[in-house]
């Protein structure tokens, strides 16, 4: 999942990637900074190093594997994994011995012994901190045996234990004999949730849900039953559709959960197993014997990244996060540096994705106008005509250092592909990606009047875009080029027999030098980008992404269907912070009304849709009007918000002593709690029930937010909070702390026999059954607060008319529920507030910022070129029998009711080629993978005789 | 639509196993949006018995021809030149088809690759539910738009039998009663009293090949149109 990432962040050309150093220090002002950098010597010189990895193959030195969690072995001399970006090896000096053999195996010379620390200085205008955590180390917490029992490890090393690049490959296997476990327990909340023996007060966030994956992950490696046991004090799985996760885990999957903090492990000697001992929730102990224990380790700031902060004067709260003020998540102490991800607070990949985007949005703001002042212009010939032209095809065989080289008989390889038919030239080169390479490459196309190129080397996924670069540098179309992969395919795996390693290294050149022949020239269509931004809804969403795209020098149109902006927080008074939303509200309204970069349009309906990604239209009516506005834009933002559930549960309506948080909330501001002697809370009302399985993450902390009011107001009041799981995560669990501390008491119950509620003259009353007492309770209230979840707005309407997808719940749908969490699966289209799932305001403005800096990517550019790999209908042979239409997993091919045929948008294909595949009447084609595209290989494989 | 499926595999091999040379013809229309016929089903088709000959060390030489409709004749002209270059021909087209392509050329054996089910709507892809039996005698006006002779097992008009289960059939609690609802449907339009107007039994008996004229047309000699 990460290595697209990787490999992206490596070849964008505004990204100076400067790895294995530190920031010694930042002096100067916001939009002119001085950073001083301390450059570790890494001992091979990353541009030389091609990272084929022939020093590592000959260093005699074993070293501990860090990157495995010091679960195997590596070289001193390595790289710490395959995908690493930049792809170059290092040297280990704590171990390295200087025997000077990578020097000597090193064809491309990169070995550089005598490589010192620098320091270097650098010029930045503003500054982003993601320097992250680590896990919390459990050593020091005696009674789990860490370290002392080898089948204890932590969450950490049992990620690498299921991995396939780990050091068991993948097997399910315990450290102590390699043995696979038939029974595994986790230990939630190790290093969180601990003040006492950790020092760690808040929820990691995250260890809930990464133990139930570990669970799934390792019932799906095991060869047998695998019983699986998470031991917990709350199951915390508060994100967008994480609770339906652990439903699944926990019904349908067989995972137990287990309501006890472990108190202490002991060791089987024999077997190595694990007597684990707890007391349970009747208050009896229990023991019970398991294979293996995973520590399910909290996130732990590390020393130095609390140097760094001192270093830079940034100040963090008493657990080491920035401690951001809830309106300004990604904002630090000190102007100009920004933070996100884990260092801010604990938190999970989507919501540290969300994060990275809002602090680019800030710090690209400071900087709006200086956008593109640094980046380099790249010209390209005009493009060659082949049309009519016979194939002349150049092949470029690579020895990639003796990685291919050194195994595959590579001249021999170049002479055959010389007896291939449409081959006028071809060449073996050391490394044919390196620079020198490419321009040789260039002069023989030149020279030779090649019109097709083939590469036999590497993969594709990280070199065909640099060779395709290399061909249009000469005016060749990048769609004439074709990749042969001799090494990963081939030479790596092959590399016992290197006989039959040639013999396949002729094949895959045959097959794609009959696939160079019957390529095509493919025209980008290129399409301007109108550079206005269209938001819908404004509330705290839409009006925190109004102004991000605002300071970022884009024209916005604001729409809010209300006929005043604010949206569901101008229910809300303050934030369990205690800081002021109303005053909040106001003071972001006069900014967005006075911002004139921002028309904001209220009581306006949309009633038309049409366009694509930089060109879309959309069609308002404003205050009733009988004359729809056209509006046209290039991006969207969603931004439609979400309100408090109607319970209908526990006599709701029925007794005005019976109300919802947020009425809670208002009956404090204005009445104060001085006649209140006794107020119950009831949780998950509308949430994580038969209709709405899945948590609404904020009505946790709404009851404690409320319920510490009602203990400032009147101190003498008694709070009790009926629920299930308390979900104050991250930070927040400190203010769970703080209400048991003020007497606030939580009692636990099931899903299966919820509490009942009856009014009588004398207040509301509750009966539930305690589970420590095992017995039922009756607590008279004089308020009974039901904690309501959150519900979608009623975007009934408008999803149909812009084809907006939306999960059952009604929240909208985003591209990818980890690693795309603020895109809509079509381009341009952004989402970010309640309307993507409930979340808390601090969230929601980060999420805005983040749909602004999203936005911002496309609007800063002035067209776009759309990729050339789109799927094309043969309207004549078509029998519009749907297949395609119904089976694109991005609603592309549509029925066009007037011409009466079967439709693909060229500007919104992503490419994919599965209507291709579906089209009974094989009247699909995706350029550059024709059907003879692909036929051709397989005929050429067969026509050589396998 | 008319749907069909593919026959099993076995049976197809043995159909074709006196063959060396064989032209398969897909059809175009019903039976290539129901999935079963169209040029891709014949490209897999003759890929499955090239190889599985192949691997018997008895290879067929199997070329495959997707024609618009296999049921109009002005179609079927195409193939004139091409299937006495064939010991057999094979036709993924509907029952219908088949014997089209099997009149027009009477010298050659032709065999149907798919088993014609019958007439179905399409609710997602790939997933056809039979709506009709072609009974020729339509009476859904008055069963609230819910036909009888498919919908029931037992066909019948004038129902419900004594079967009817609290809303399902008799044969299963899965298949719902048709006239169970027939009478839920009728209710809620408010027109009940249709139900209790008695039709009479399908014709199933003598049953001829029917010939259907649409009005403003006629028959013709067959001999004029070649």
């Amino acid at each position: 999942m990460i290595s697209p990432k990787l490999v992206e962040v490596g070849r964008h050309t505004n990204i100076n990637l400067i790895t294995n150093s530190e920031i010694e220090n930042i002096e100067g002002e916001p939009g002119d900074f001085d950073v001083t950098l301390v450059n570790r010597p890494r001992y091979i010189d990353p541009v030389k190093c091609t990272g084929c990895g022939e020093c590592a193959r000959h260093c005699p030195v074993t070293a501990v594997n860090y990157y495995n969690m010091n679960l195997d072995d590596r070289r001193a001399t390595y790289i710490e994994y395959a995908q690493a970006v930049p792809l170059a090896f290092a040297i280990d000096t704590d171990t390295c011995i200087g025997c000077g053999l990578c020097e000597n195996m090193c064809i491309a010379k990169a070995i550089d012994y005598d490589d010192k620390e620098r320091t270097s200085k650098l010029k930045a205008g503003s500054v982003i901190l993601s320097a992250g955590s680590r896990g919390f180390d459990p050593s020091s917490l005696d009674y789990l045996g860490y370290g002392k029992f080898p089948n204890v490890v932590t969450s950490e090393e049992f990620e690498r234990i299921l991995s396939a690049s780990g050091p068991y490959f993948g097997h399910l296997m315990r450290p102590l004999d390699r043995e696979e476990p038939k029974k595994i327990a986790w230990l939630q909340c190790v290093g969180s949730r601990d003040k006492n023996r950790s020092g760690n007060g808040y929820c990691s966030s995250v260890c809930c849900m990464y133990a139930v994956k570990e669970a799934m992950i390792s019932k799906e490696h095991a060869h047998g039953d695998l019983d699986c046991a998470i031991f917990n004090m709350d199951i915390r799985t508060f994100g967008k559709d994480y609770e339906k996760y652990y439903l699944r885990a926990k019904d349908k999957d067989g995972v137990r959960f287990v309501k006890a903090r472990i108190h202490t492990i002991t060791e089987v000697p024999e077997t190595g197993d694990l007597s684990v001992w707890y007391v349970d929730e009747t208050g009896a102990t229990q023991e019970e014997t398991f294979n293996m224990v995973v520590l399910s380790i909290g996130l732990q700031i590390q020393p130095k990244t609390v140097e760094l902060a001192q270093r830079l004067r940034i100040e963090l709260n008493e657990y080491n996060f920035t401690s951001a003020a809830p309106f300004a998540p990604v904002k630090t102490s000190r102007p100009g540096i920004y933070t996100c991800g884990v260092l801010q607070g604990p938190k999970d990949i989507p919501s540290s994705i969300t994060e990275a985007s809002a602090a680019a949005c800030l710090a690209g703001a400071d900087l709006a106008e200086a956008r593109g002042a640094d980046i380099q212009k790249i010209t390209v010939p005009d493009e060659i005509d082949i049309s009519g032209q016979e194939p002349r095809i150049g092949v470029f065989v690579c020895n990639c250092g003796i990685n291919i080289g050194g195994i595959v008989d590579v001249p021999a390889v170049r002479e055959y592909a010389a007896t291939l038919p449409n081959v006028t030239f071809t060449d073996d080169n050391l490394f044919t990606c390196s620079q020198d390479t490419q321009d040789k490459i260039k002069e023989v196309i030149i020279e030779h009047k090649l019109n097709r190129v083939v590469v036999a080397s590497c993969s594709p996924k990280t070199h065909e875009q640099m060779f395709m670069e290399t061909l249009e540098a000469c005016g060749i179309n990048k769609y004439l080029f074709e990749m042969a992969n001799i090494r990963n395919q081939n030479s790596w795996i092959h590399s016992k027999t290197p006989e039959i390693a040639t013999q396949k290294a002729k094949d895959l050149v045959r097959m794609s030098v009959a696939r160079a022949a019957v390529l095509n020239t493919l025209k980008e269509k290129i399409v301007p980008i109108n550079k206005q931004a269209l938001i819908i809804g404004g509330g705290i969403a839409g009006m925190n992404a109004a102004l991000g795209l605002g300071k970022q020098g884009f024209d916005v149109v604001l729409v809010e269907k209300d006929t005043q902006l604010g949206g569901f927080a101008r229910q809300l008074h303050h934030t369990i912070e205690g800081e002021d939303i109303g005053a909040y509200i106001e003071k972001l309204i006069a900014d967005v009304e006075a911002d004139n970069k921002i028309r904001v349009l209220k009581n306006t309906r949309i009633v038309g849709f049409e366009g694509f990604k930089g060109n879309f239209a959309t069609e308002v009516i404003v205050d009733g009007s009988d004359d729809k506005e056209k509006i046209k834009h290039g991006v969207i933002i969603v931004a439609t918000g979400a309100s408090e559930y109607k319970p209908e549960e526990y006599s709701y309506g029925e007794d005005k002593r019976i109300v919802t948080q947020v009425e809670l909330g208002h009956r404090l501001e204005e009445q104060g709690a001085s006649d209140l002697d006794s107020v119950v809370m009831i949780q998950c009302v509308g949430s994580r029930n038969d209709e709405n399985e899945n948590c609404s993450r904020i009505c946790c902390q709404n009851a404690v937010k409320n319920a510490l009011d009602i203990k400032r107001l009147n101190p003498d009041a008694q709070v009790y909070i009926l629920y299930r799981d308390i979900r104050t995560y991250g930070l927040l669990e400190d203010y769970y702390t703080k209400a048991r501390e003020l007497g606030v008491i939580f009692i636990r119950f099931d899903q299966a026999a919820p509490p009942e509620v009856q009014a009588s003259d004398d207040g509301v009353l509750v009966r539930i059954k305690d589970h420590i007492l095992q017995q039922d309770v009756d607590i008279r209230a004089d308020l009974l607060t039901l904690s309501a979840g959150m519900v979608a707005e009623d975007t009934d309407e408008l999803s149909g008319i812009m084809k907006l997808n939306r999960n059952p719940e009604g929240f909208f749908i985003e591209a990818h529920v980890k690693l795309r969490p603020v895109d809509m699966p079509s381009d341009g289209i952004f989402l970010c507030g309640s309307a993507h799932a409930p979340k808390l305001i601090s969230e929601t403005i980060a999420q805005a910022q983040a749909a602004a800096s999203r936005a911002t990517t496309f609007l800063a550019r002035d067209e776009i070129k759309l990729s050339a790999i789109t799927a094309k209908v043969d309207t004549d042979y078509c029998v519009k029998c749907l297949t395609c239409v119904r089976s694109c997993p991005f609603e592309v091919p549509v029925f066009n009711t007037h011409e009466k045929v079967i439709e693909i948008n060229e500007a919104i294909c992503h490419g994919c080629g599965v209507c291709t595949a579906v089209c009974p009447r094989e009247t699909i084609q995706l350029s550059f993978y024709e059907d003879d595209q692909i036929t051709s290989k397989i005929d050429a494989l067969l026509a050589g005789g396998m | 639509m008319i749907v069909a499926q593919r026959k099993p595999f076995e049976e197809i091999m043995n159909m074709l196993k006196g063959y060396k040379k064989v032209l398969n013809v897909g059809c175009g229309t019903c039976v290539a949006v129901c999935l079963a016929g169209g040029e891709k089903e014949v490209t897999v088709l003759n890929t499955e018995l090239d190889m599985a000959r192949k691997l018997k060390d008895n290879p067929i030489k199997i070329d495959g021809i997707t024609i618009e409709r296999q049921c109009d004749r002005e179609y079927l002209a195409e193939l004139d030149s091409k299937v006495d270059d064939y010991e057999a021909v094979v036709s993924m087209a509907c029952g219908v088809g088949v014997q089209f392509l099997a009149e027009r050329f009477p010298q050659i054996p032709v065999y149907p690759m798919v088993d014609t089910s019958g007439l179905a709507a399409n609710q997602a892809v790939g997933w056809y539910e039979e709506r009709c039996r072609s009974c020729n005698q339509c009476v859904l006006g008055m069963t609230g738009g819910i036909c009888p002779v498919t919908m029931c097992a037992k066909g019948i008009y004038n129902g419900p039998c004594g079967g009817t289960n609290n809303g399902s059939c008799e044969i299963d609690t899965e298949q719902p009663c048709a006239w169970f609802m027939i009478y839920e449907r009728l209710e809620r339009q408010g027109r009940l009293d249709n139900i209790l107007e008695l039709h009479a039994p399908v014709e199933w008996l003598d049953q001829t090949p029917r010939t259907l004229v649409q009005p403003g047309y006629k028959k013709v000699d067959p001999e004029d149109l070649v």
